[in-house]
């Protein structure tokens, strides 16, 4: 017994000695971060070709996230980082399931700790601390996406970064009109019986947003289609999600679209055979019969723009908002079982139609309030917590989403759609 | 029988516990069949040790065991079993939900057929003399009843060497009578029998040969017949030992409790006690005989304040005439009214002390409050710890011991040392010697003795009859919750009493 | 004699109390092997080299200065709920709710913090965060005592339930007084203004509540160890048979302990939202209040060796975000590595309780 204790003795030495070694040289990594020797052999061969070569700063990224990749949020997330850091040949840090408290301050300190000269977290609810943390280390440069601070808040290196979702999920839309259209001249349903059902997470602008763009592209298809909308007050909850789809199925909706982040709708869709619209990812291999398409934003763009402009010593806008055009919104292959035929060709007209300008998602001849037309909307774009609207929205025909600052402001209630929560 | 092979010989057995204790050592010991082995020896001899190595619990550090001459490895109750032994614990391993039937086959390789076990049940009922029904559920049984089903389980098992660990312990003299007629059909039937007891009168009744045990070692062995307990306890004890108890005069009695139409029901609202009354005097003890449940229990908790009381009156007089009624009292209010009381519990140590807790901390118990500090004095009850450890001689290795590690006869000296200390008027004792061996008996029944000449009011509740006869002044006789008479201790008959024990003023009307 | 061959390999018996240095050599040998059998999962699973994962454990909690003060930080903080949780246990009260109490706690803080400036000074302000909190959690555990003592209902599910509620309850508040409308989130709180705010010591930023949580563990140590109070919650732990032979009133000790409970997790919940975050959200007690029962259980329920365990799991949750964050891993491999060790500690008790004697070779005495 005494032998194999003074072994495992001598084991321990060993590994103590070991760590002891390992220690000195890691811990300069860090400090060494700018100089050349650091920066991969491949890094100028992958870079982007306007990279200019004097101010060139050998960027190193630090990202945040809520949760982890089991998260389909969170998933989206990495994996731009991922593909936006090797892209460019970024030397990049993960840090996954911060919570949206101090620990998001201190994962950003200890980043920057690291080296780290980019900083990017991918939680609204990380907002504050982000921005606690920027104002401590102006010379790093923190981007944080969903957010609606940046272009109040006045920091030189704090920006806020989202995308026109409202498009994509406007062409989910018209997929799921012509899925409604189809079933209509097949005599599934009539056209009174066109009702769509959406599971949103919370009732803010965001959520209202996608789904009145939503709506508006099934409508865009499908004239008579209406919709329910019902909340589950989670951004996660495959049980309240599951439970949110039958009671829209309950209620006569023949096609499901969510704005949340588990599997549980769509699971539930299948076992009902009722055709879904999902966000983020695609569900084809879990719902073949049922899942048409979804519609989810790229962030790697974003961050590709960003971590490119920190490699310049260009300044990154304050708010900064990704488009179709700019690959940031994107569909996922249609699932041509479930989706009804010529999809394809519909939704790239749509498409390119949207790029073009000449057709606009909340183009105020769409949609109405209480019956009328709406020609101004004051919202709240300064989000100073005074909860005061100031800002027209509306103008040339339509509402202008996502141009004032990148987080959606969108929060009209239009005729159509029934909170069935309310 | 010395020229028989013995059916199993055991060799220069040596257990230790945690590698220093020695519960055996060196043990050997023959056992015959057609033979009622009784193995002997106080607590903590080595007895269940020695047995529980024969069927397969532990593993012996040395030595060896054969059977029928063969030497034999046994390293699990399979094992055991395979070679025909069979014990029954004093704890019974019973699926209460299932019958007898299913409880014995229980485990049994092989397709069940409960029909024909049932069938093979009641011949090995009649051919011994049990009285089971295999169709009886194990939660409708008495005592008894289960220790039969745990016997049957192990003969219909196959079993023909037979260890049973203080069989009595659990029984009614009259199931007692019944057991040992059982056991001597089987031995007449050619099995070895081995019964684990202390308790001097059951080996004179039922063995043929005695082997005696002391401090893990084998001391001697001998037929039956040419011994006798004085012999017996000899050798157990180690020294020549007095089996008599004494029984001063009272001196000076006064009454101190006075218990009138004391009515208790628990909390089913089954009555315990029914009208009961009486009076305890100072300087005397009063013993309280009964069928165990029959309201002895709730009797001493309804005096110490532990037992809500329906109706009546407990008062306590002190030695001035006034008078204090005890009735709604918690243990608490009953201190502080200055009424000393002490109370050793039937369940040592789920009531009386704290078994994780050391000696001195269990001391603490009846004094943690005193004074004003917001922190608990130590020194005086480590003291009286060493104090109670040195006079009454408790055999601990040092008061920071948990008294769970202590043996039963410590553990009550440490109960019993604590609850004297506070110079109690009223002592309550409920089984104050069960479960220990001759001398810590003794030292109790000293104990009690000397608080009694001091003028303490004694309520002794025992179930050793022939104990209660030497000891108590006055006996009260309770049978389901009634007082069945008292009679005064010196020369009462064991017969009268045992029949007021059965029915209600039993021996006075037949007499 | 052959049958010694035919002796079982091995069999088990318990052990006598073994001294201080014995129990703890098995400790480390456990925690040893430990990281052996957790640097072959590395090499096995994920290729990467055990040596190098094991140095980015320490570095995640002692790389850096400000690495070191969020491990001390995260220490406090698991200590004040495991130390509130444990003289609940230590009377056998198992108090599961410890991260209800803290999160009611922390919504009282956030209340005084959000409603009452302009009404009261700073100084007031904290004064009413504290007693609110501390009366919060302790409401929030007295509850189920009450209903322990009073009708016997069973403390641990009682205490689990008031967890949801508490949860829930949060979650509403954060939408009552989100900020910015809309985000379901409260936001840091009076970041301007900073009213209350506890004080920072110098510039560390964690000091006050490590200072504290030290105060409170010394303190809890004292109670449970020396007054007459512990004296108590010790007895009824034990045997409630004997607490009330010897006169304890043990619905008094169950309430009067759960308050005491209550209250050190509402000043849990305090320090995270007064002093440490500035918001509050549902997950700001983030599962302390379970953790804290893994804590208190290692440590035997001892206040200074809880001092260690909650170090250590801090130390491998803190390990375990690093080498995520390092190689690339999944935090669930460091989890599953945490994990590996706490079996080995956990079942290192087994062979302090107990010893397992191997079949001794032929011909050699012992």
């Amino acid at each position: 017994m005494k032998k194999i204790i003074a072994l495992l003795l001598a084991l321990v030495m060993v590994f103590a000695l070991a760590a002891c070694g390992e220690k000195p040289a890691e811990n300069n990594a860090p400090a060494e971060n700018n100089a050349p020797a650091e920066a991969p052999a491949e890094a100028p061969a992958e870079a982007p070709a306007e990279a200019p070569a004097e101010n060139a700063v050998t960027v190193k990224a630090g990202f945040i996230f809520l949760h982890d990749e089991n998260s389909t949020y969170d998933l989206n997330f990495i994996n731009a980082a991922k593909e936006a850091c090797e892209k460019l040949g970024v030397e990049y840090l993960l840090k996954t399931g911060i919570p949206e408290g101090q620990e998001c301050y201190d994962a950003a300190a200890e980043l920057v700790d690291e080296g780290c000269n980019f900083i990017f977290a991918d939680s609204f609810g990380h907002e504050p601390f982000l921005i606690q943390a920027a104002k401590e280390f102006p010379e790093v440069q923190f981007c944080h996406a969903t957010g609606t601070k940046a272009h109040t808040e006045g920091l030189a290196n704090y920006h806020n970064g989202f995308a026109s979702i409202y498009e994509g999920r406007f062409l989910g839309g018209v997929a799921a009109g012509l899925k409604l259209n189809q079933m209509i001249e097949d005599g599934t349903i009539t056209a009174d019986q066109a009702k769509v059902g959406y599971i949103g997470a919370f009732p803010y602008a965001e959520v209202k947003s996608g789904y009145t763009s939503f709506f508006l592209g099934v409508r865009y298809a499908c004239p008579s289609a209406t919709m329910e909308v019902t909340f589950t007050n989670s951004w996660y909850d495959p049980t309240l999600e599951k439970e949110g789809a039958t009671k829209l199925i309950n209620n006569g909706c023949v096609l499901i679209s969510e704005h949340a982040d588990s599997m549980g709708a769509p699971t539930e869709c299948e076992s009902n055979n009722i055709p879904f619209v999902f966000y983020n990812g695609s569900a084809a291999d879990a719902c073949p019969n049922t899942f048409i398409v979804a519609s989810r934003i790229d962030w790697a763009p974003y961050m590709e723009f960003a971590m490119t402009c920190v490699a310049n010593g260009e300044a990154i806008p304050a708010d900064w908002t990704g488009t179709i055009a700019t690959g940031s919104v994107k569909l996922t292959e249609i699932n041509e079982q479930a989706a009804a035929p010529g999809t394809a060709e519909k939704l790239a007209e749509v498409q390119a139609a949207l790029e073009a300008g000449t057709l606009k998602v909340f183009d105020t001849a769409n949609f109405t309030v209480n019956g009328e037309t709406l020609t101004e909307y004051l919202a709240d774009v300064d989000d100073m917590g005074d909860f005061q609207p100031e800002t027209n929205v509306i103008s040339d025909g339509f509402f202008h989403e996502s141009e004032f600052r990148s987080a959606p402001y969108f929060d009209i209630d239009i005729d159509g759609i029934t909170n069935i929560d309310a | 029988m010395d020229n028989k092979t013995p059916a199993v010989t055991m060799r220069n057995i040596t257990k230790r516990f945690d590698g220093k204790v020695v519960a055996n050592d060196k043990v050997w010991l023959n056992i015959y069949r057609g033979e009622i082995l009784a193995l002997l020896g106080e607590n903590g001899s080595g007895k269940t040790t020695l047995m529980n190595m024969l069927s397969g619990i532990y593993f012996p550090d040395e030595g060896e065991i054969a059977i029928d001459g063969k030497e034999v490895v046994i390293r699990s109750p399979k094992d055991a079993f395979a070679l025909g032994i069979g014990m029954i614990h004093q704890h019974f391993k019973l699926v209460d939900v299932l019958t007898a039937a299913e409880n014995i086959v229980l485990g049994l390789p092989g397709k069940l057929d409960l029909k024909a076990a049932s069938e093979k049940i009641r011949a090995i009922c009649s051919a011994y003399g049990f009285e089971v029904d295999p169709n009886q559920k194990i939660y409708n049984m008495s005592v008894s009843q289960k220790q039969t089903v745990e016997i049957v389980k192990v003969l219909y098992r196959g079993a023909d060497i037979l260890i049973l660990d203080e069989p009595t312990a659990v029984l009614t003299p009259q199931e007692t009578d019944k057991l040992f007629a059982v056991l001597r059909n089987m031995r007449n039937d050619g099995k070895a029998i081995v019964i684990i007891t202390h308790k001097m009168h059951e080996v004179e009744a039922l063995s043929d040969r005695v082997a005696v045990l002391r401090h893990g070692q084998f001391i001697g062995d001998m037929p039956t017949k040419t011994t006798n307990a004085q012999e017996m306890t000899n050798m157990m004890v180690g020294h020549p030992v007095v089996l008599n108890i004494d029984r001063p005069e009272p001196k000076n009695p006064k009454p101190r409790i006075e218990v009138k139409g004391l009515t208790v029901r628990d909390i089913e609202g089954t009555l315990k006690l029914d009208d009961v009354s009486f009076t305890a005097n100072s300087g005397e003890i009063l013993g309280v005989a009964g069928i165990s449940g029959c309201g002895q229990k709730e009797l001493l908790e309804a005096i110490a304040g532990l037992q809500p009381v329906e109706k009546g009156s407990i008062c306590y007089i002190e030695d001035d005439g006034t008078r204090e009624e005890l009735i709604g009292k918690d243990p608490l209010s009953i201190q502080n009214m200055g009424v000393s009381l002490s109370f050793v519990p039937e369940d040592r140590l789920g009531m009386g002390l704290v078994g994780n807790m050391d000696l001195s901390d269990n001391m603490m118990l009846r004094s943690f409050r005193r004074g004003h500090s917001l922190f608990t004095d130590r020194k005086t009850p480590h003291q009286l710890a060493e104090t109670v450890v040195r006079d009454l001689e408790v055999n601990t290795p040092g008061v920071s011991t948990p008294v769970r590690r202590l043996s039963g006869g410590n553990v009550q000296k440490v109960l019993v040392g604590r609850e004297i200390a506070s110079a109690p008027r009223v002592l309550l004792t409920a089984y104050a010697v069960r479960g220990l061996d001759i001398n810590s008996s003794y030292t109790i029944y000293d104990l009690i003795n000397r608080q009694k000449s001091e003028g303490v009011a004694v309520i002794y509740v025992g179930e050793d009859l022939d104990v209660l006869l030497e000891l108590a002044d006055r006996i009260l006789v309770l049978c389901g919750g009634k007082v069945s008479g008292i009679v005064p201790g010196r020369g009462a008959k064991k017969r009268d009493v045992g029949l007021m024990m059965t029915k209600l003023g039993g021996g006075q009307t037949n007499e | 004699m052959n049958n010694k061959t035919r002796e079982p390999l091995f069999h088990i018996a318990k052990r006598a109390a073994l001294p201080w240095y014995r129990t703890w050599a098995i400790r480390g040998g456990a925690l040893v092997l430990a990281l052996i059998v957790c640097a072959l999962i590395t090499t096995l699973v994920t290729g990467e080299n055990p040596l190098q994962v094991y140095v980015a454990i320490f570095k995640g909690s002692f790389g850096t200065s400000r690495k070191v003060w969020v491990l001390l930080q995260n220490v406090a903080m698991l200590l004040c709920v495991s130390l509130a949780v444990t003289p609940a246990f230590r009377m056998r009260c198992w108090n599961l709710g410890g991260e209800g109490q803290a999160l009611i706690g922390g919504l009282a803080a956030a209340a005084c913090m959000i409603l009452l400036p302009g009404k009261l000074p700073n100084w007031a302000v904290i004064v009413c965060m504290t007693v609110s909190s501390i009366l919060a959690g302790a409401v929030w555990a007295g509850i189920p005592a009450l209903f322990k003592a009073r009708w016997n209902t069973n403390e641990t599910l009682f205490t689990l339930m008031m967890n949801y509620v508490a949860t829930q309850l949060v979650a509403y508040y954060c939408v009552v007084w989100e900020s910015p409308k809309g985000s379901g989130n409260i936001g840091i709180i009076n970041p301007n203004t900073q009213i209350g705010w506890f004080p920072q010591i110098g510039s560390y930023k964690y000091l006050l509540n490590i200072l504290i949580v030290a105060a409170v563990c010394v303190a809890m140590y004292i109670y449970l160890n020396f007054s007459k109070h512990g004296y108590e919650i010790a007895v009824v732990g034990e045997s409630e048979r004997t607490a009330r032979y010897v006169g304890i009133k043990v619905d008094r000790v169950i309430i009067r302990t759960m308050l005491l409970s209550g209250a050190v997790c509402g000043l849990a919940g305090l320090l995270l939202v007064g002093s440490t975050n500035h918001t509050l959200t549902p997950t700001i007690v983030d599962g302390r209040g379970f953790t804290a029962v893994m804590v208190s259980w290692l440590a035997k329920f001892n206040p200074v060796w809880m001092i260690l365990t909650s170090f250590l799991l801090v130390f491998l949750s803190r390990g375990a975000g690093e080498i995520a964050t390092r190689f690339s891993l999944n935090q669930s491999f460091g989890d599953i590595l945490t994990g590996v060790i706490l079996f080995f500690i956990i079942g290192s008790e087994f062979f302090i309780n107990y010893r397992i004697i191997f079949r001794r070779p032929a011909g050699k005495e012992d």
